[in-house]
């Protein structure tokens, strides 16, 4: 198959909802679409939240309307070997599903077996393949992922990013034309997250491979990719070359549809918007730097910047929590040995280090869902183990990665409501306090609904306004930005802001480094259950060791701005006033 | 976090050369003589046969059964303790005489001999079970099941079920803290309270719970399953012959000794009493 035999056709495509019972057809989620993808590309679906973009994949796959129902109209064509393009009508849903396959984002939602051989092997008992086949074909798709060696080990026992490498390798030994990742990076640390993306960049390279991927926070997969579809208002628009996207709709999918961009792209727009411009725009550091030296020859130029991060942040503050010498096992498992830190009140504080660390069990000690091995946790100068829990857990409010599981209401103002009535206030205040918090969260016109059926991301909005609606002394969130978009990102990140300047002491546990490089005051590090750092975000971007030991990379930007500048950078804006005050004098 | 693993351990002893089938019709026909056995002594027999099975013909340490077996020592206790004070004359397999006088009852060798043979009974079920859950591939068995004619999907059920189990308990674990967190049922009585959080917790697991077993549904469709009326399988399964004619041997025991114990002439349950 040459390079230019497109693999999948989409030709005036259109997809309905299935209504529920009684009620009529509702618009139409995709209309007229139409688009061709070349064989081996690495196609982008970008598009803002709740634009269409998972319902686009599941519809390639065939997963609607076939298996949730819903009404199509339109053609989609499937390149086979021996006919070349055919419809996929022709075709049964489990021979679809042999030549476009997709993986989920979370790798548990798709284990099915007990062990790696079994998950990998699953789908080829299934379709009849030989034994002996399936058995050259595990062990060519678990190198293929970098698990040799893995093929009897159980799936239980995997960390996140392993178990995400095996139901990718479980896909690959279908041989399918064309996979679909619908945001397969998102459970994973930086560390996985790498392991992920240079399996894909083999599997494309070593099987010529079309790889199409869904995906929020696009720094590591923007400059990899051959093109970009736009899903938005019922159309999917491209394909678009990255460079093409970029500078046709520049800052305007991240201002107007709260699309992430690169953060090189980033600075070059915004020097572009304040009148300097550095030429084509830059999809990585590499090409940021190339234009920059264009203007600037004498790189790197001297800046203070480490100086106002640590006059800004107040490191006097009373400690809210306490840690002291905390150990603390699973059976025999030693989950955190020793770990002694304190988070301040006015503090956002983030947890950061690889999935199995023990940053979630460290955070169930703070409002004693578990309670230490050994060692001492102190809220407020008590520790954990004198209060009574519903008490504690007043003062210190969990939020779980998965806001679903905090919902205990019926209705969205029931949620907020019942935080309210256990300070005791009366039922006008309640509602008086109710109706006010709904419209901080722009969630009052979903006032009467259930919980259950909100976007993820109003559902995160609720979860964070319930538990923080009581004013808890500590709020500790697990991944607070977990698939939101860019502007639902900062909107939650501000409202954590305005918690801390109240005086809470605000500790999020994260993956995501441009968000602790942009609002963590200070950052904990823990490395197999031990703290390896706790300083400023900028000094734990410094410490080559620490990055190394725990498997974490600074952001893009500290990254790229360590070549244009003397003191590095930990968010865009200083770098962009900093470049335009340079080549504007 | 909830930890429930593969109990499954390699080796190559007798009961893992044996078929699935082949263990699943002996463990059926213990299982059925030490149910339905009232006399003490084929109650011991058994026990030293399971025993004896356990130590020299699964090849698994004893620790491992001991790990799990340990839960139901308290069980197997109560049995041995507390069954006989509410002996009625279910079983002839002691005599009349009192054996110990207690402030509650004076108890008799067959009130004793009864507590020692439900507690043999389920010791012996126990080390059965384990037996087979130790020296049994799930994967096995549904190849070795559905070889016999029984449909794949249905018989691939029970491996489904150890793959959700953990993620299910795991859901209900977080939901109850969730409860504890924002004090579900507040300012109600403890009974109330409890209700309530039943209430919601049965609701939050049936649609997270759907949830998740639809994602997983279509994960397996995805994956062709279901897609012919059979597959193929990737492992051998092991097929011993020796295993085999033990396995049928004990089966055609067991149906006679069940004949015998509900001849009612031979029956030594006095049903009248």
């Amino acid at each position: 198959m040459n390079s230019k035999t497109p693999v999948l056709v989409l030709e005036k495509y259109s997809f309905w909802f299935k209504p529920p019972a009684g009620q009529p057809e509702g618009p139409p989620a995709f209309l007229d679409v139409s688009f061709e993808i070349e064989a081996g590309s690495f196609v982008l679906i970008l598009g803002r939240s709740g634009s269409g973009k998972s319902t686009l994949a599941l519809n390639l796959v065939g997963i609607y309307p076939d298996y949730f129902g819903g009404r199509n109209k339109g053609k989609v064509f499937f390149n086979d070997k021996q006919k070349g393009l055919i419809n996929r009508r022709e075709l049964v849903a489990a021979e679809r599903f042999r030549r476009v396959n997709m993986l989920f984002q979370n790798p548990e939602d798709q284990i099915v077996t007990l062990t790696v051989e079994e998950e990998v092997g699953f789908a080829l008992e299934n379709y009849l393949v030989a034994p002996i086949e399936i058995h050259r074909r595990i062990d060519q798709a678990l190198e293929l992922v970098g698990l040799t060696g893995f093929r009897g080990r159980q799936m239980l026992q995997l960390s996140g990013g392993e178990k995400q490498r095996v139901a990718l390798a479980a896909m690959l030994a279908l041989e399918p034309s064309v996979l679909i990742l619908d945001e397969p990076t998102s459970n994973l640390d930086p560390a996985g997250t790498a392991d992920v993306l240079a399996v894909i960049d083999r599997i494309r390279k070593d099987l010529g491979l079309t790889v199409m991927m869904v995906e929020h926070e696009i720094d590591e997969v923007f400059d990899r990719v051959d093109c970009i579809l736009l899903v938005e208002d019922q159309k999917v628009l491209g394909p678009f070359t990255p460079r093409e996207f970029i500078e046709e709709h520049g800052l305007y999918v991240r201002d107007n549809m709260g699309l992430w961009i690169p953060q090189a792209s980033e600075v070059a727009l915004e020097l572009l918007a304040l009148g300097t411009n550095l030429g084509p725009i830059p999809l990585n550091g590499s090409e940021l730097i190339a234009a920059i030296e264009k203007l600037i020859p004498d790189l790197p130029f001297l800046v203070t910047t480490k100086k106002k991060i640590e006059d800004e942040t107040d490191l006097s503050s009373s400690p809210a929590i306490e840690v002291r010498d905390v150990c603390f096992s699973y059976d025999d498992h030693e989950v955190l040995k020793g770990v002694t830190f304190s988070a301040r009140r006015n503090e956002l504080l983030a947890i950061v280090g690889q999935n199995g660390s023990g940053k979630s069990t460290l955070a169930s000690l703070f409002n004693g869902i578990q309670q230490p091995s050994s060692g001492i946790v102190l809220v407020d100068g008590i520790t954990t183990t004198e209060y009574d829990f519903s008490q504690l857990a007043k003062r210190v409010s969990h939020i779980f990665q998965v806001p679903e599981k905090q919902f205990v209401c019926s209705t969205v103002y029931d949620e907020i409501a019942h935080g309210l009535r256990a300070l005791g206030l009366t039922e006008a205040e309640v509602d008086e306090q109710t109706i006010e918090f709904l419209e901080t969260v722009r969630l009052l016109d979903r006032r009467d609904a259930s919980p259950y059926v909100l976007s993820h991301g109003q559902k995160r909005r609720l979860s964070v306004a319930a538990m923080v609606v009581g004013k808890p002394e500590v709020v500790v969130l697990d991944e607070p930005t977990f698939g939101q978009d860019y502007h639902q990102a900062r909107n939650l990140m501000q409202l954590l802001r305005q918690l801390a300047d109240d005086g809470a002491a605000v500790i999020f546990i994260t993956h995501d480094m441009r968000l602790v490089a942009e609002y963590a005051d200070r950052s904990v590090v823990l490395c197999n259950g031990e703290i390896v750092f706790d300083g400023l975000p900028y000094d734990l971007f410094s410490d080559q060791d620490v990055l190394e030991h725990a498997r974490l990379k600074p952001p893009p930007v500290y990254e790229f701005s360590t070549s244009l500048s003397e003191e590095p950078v930990l968010t865009t804006p200083p770098l962009v006033q900093m470049i335009h005050e340079k080549i504007n004098g | 976090m909830a930890r429930v693993e593969l109990s499954f351990k390699k080796g190559s002893s007798l009961f893992h050369q044996m078929t699935p089938f082949a263990k699943l019709l002996f463990i059926l026909s213990i299982s059925f003589v030490a149910i339905f056995n009232t006399n003490i002594y084929v109650g011991v027999g058994l026990f030293f046969l399971c025993l004896f099975i356990v130590c020299f013909c699964t090849g698994v340490p004893l620790k491992q059964y001991w790990a799990l077996g340990k839960i139901i020592i308290p069980f197997i206790l109560i049995l041995a303790v507390v069954f006989p004070f509410f002996y009625g004359g279910q079983a002839t397999v002691g005599s009349d005489t009192i054996a110990i006088r207690t402030p509650f009852k004076d108890l008799t060798w067959a009130a004793l001999g009864f507590g020692a043979l439900l507690s043999l009974r389920f010791l012996s079920l126990a080390m059965v079970g384990l037996s087979f859950a130790f020296t049994t591939h799930p994967t096995d068995m549904v190849q070795n099941l559905s070889r016999r004619g029984w449909d794949y999907r249905l018989v691939h059920a029970p491996v489904l079920g150890l793959v959700l189990f953990p993620v299910f308990l795991e859901l209900g674990r977080e939901i109850s803290i969730t409860q504890r967190i924002r004090d579900l049922g507040q300012n109600t009585n403890w009974l109330k309270r409890k209700w309530i959080r039943i209430k919601h917790l049965a609701f939050a697991m049936l649609v997270l719970g759907l949830r998740n077993g639809q994602t997983q549904a279509m994960a397996l469709d995805i994956r062709g399953y279901g897609a012919h009326k059979t597959r193929t399988f990737m492992r051998e399964v092991p097929r011993h012959r020796v295993g085999e004619i033990f396995a049928w041997l004990f089966f055609a025991l067991s149906v006679g000794y069940l004949i015998y114990e509900f001849n009612p002439d031979t029956m030594q349950w006095n049903i009248e009493h």
